[in-house]
């Protein structure tokens, strides 16, 4: 089975709804996150990641996608 | 011949008025990496969507790989809530891992932002790879068609 990020709600645990969160999957834990997806990604590259993964905050978890 | 299978995401989902005691999603989300035609690249959580007639990303993920979004050509998209909503192309490659790998003529649009991550649709995805959702098992499989 393809491998994904163990616990996407525990990395995005008290993160402010809908901001931008870069995740390093390597190392499994949140490098930045913020408003501004762009500036998020550049901190995360600052602190070493090449490539994060780039998640965002919905701005209210109670919709359902259609 | 490619094919891979992934695990659906379970998302908890707030109480409202017409599920006063909350409800749970289950999802079928991939992590993938995105590479666009300047080169560059991010990871984001794409969504196979058999409802969506093209691969569609958030504008924000084109902006911080550096394209230049004016530039690229232009179109209008649209889906629940939305229509309108100005969508930019570009030709990405699209990688899940494990094979599961494509180049597609995509589109980032703001309409994406809120969502947050990409769909994979039938142009440029399902015309290439079959998909079988098994939620009973909570699984998912992408195989090259």
């Amino acid at each position: 089975m393809a491998t994904t990020v163990a616990d996407l709600s525990e990395l995005l645990k008290g993160i402010p709804a809908g901001a931008w969160v870069a995740i390093s999957e390597r190392q499994n834990k949140t490098l930045a996150y913020g408003v501004d997806a762009q500036a998020v990604f550049s901190e995360a590259q600052q602190k070493g990641e090449e490539l994060p993964l780039m998640v965002r905050v919905p701005d209210q978890n109670m919709a359902m996608f259609l | 011949m490619a094919i891979a299978t992934f695990p659906y995401v379970s998302v908890p989902l707030l109480a409202n008025e017409a599920h006063p005691l909350g409800s749970m999603a289950h999802r079928p989300l991939a992590f993938a990496t995105i590479t666009a035609s300047n080169g560059a690249s991010t990871r984001c959580i794409v969504l196979p969507d058999s409802g969506a007639d093209a691969c569609l990303f958030p504008l924000s993920l084109a902006i911080l790989m550096k394209l230049d979004v004016f530039k690229l050509p232009k179109g209008l998209t649209g889906g629940v809530g939305s229509n309108a909503n100005t969508t930019y192309y570009d030709t990405i490659t699209v990688d899940l891992g494990h094979g599961i790998s494509f180049s597609v003529y995509a589109g980032f649009t703001q309409g994406m932002d809120q969502m947050g991550i990409g769909l994979l649709g039938q142009d440029g995805f399902f015309e290439y790879f079959r998909v079988e959702f098994l939620l009973s098992q909570r699984v998912f499989t992408i195989e090259s068609a």
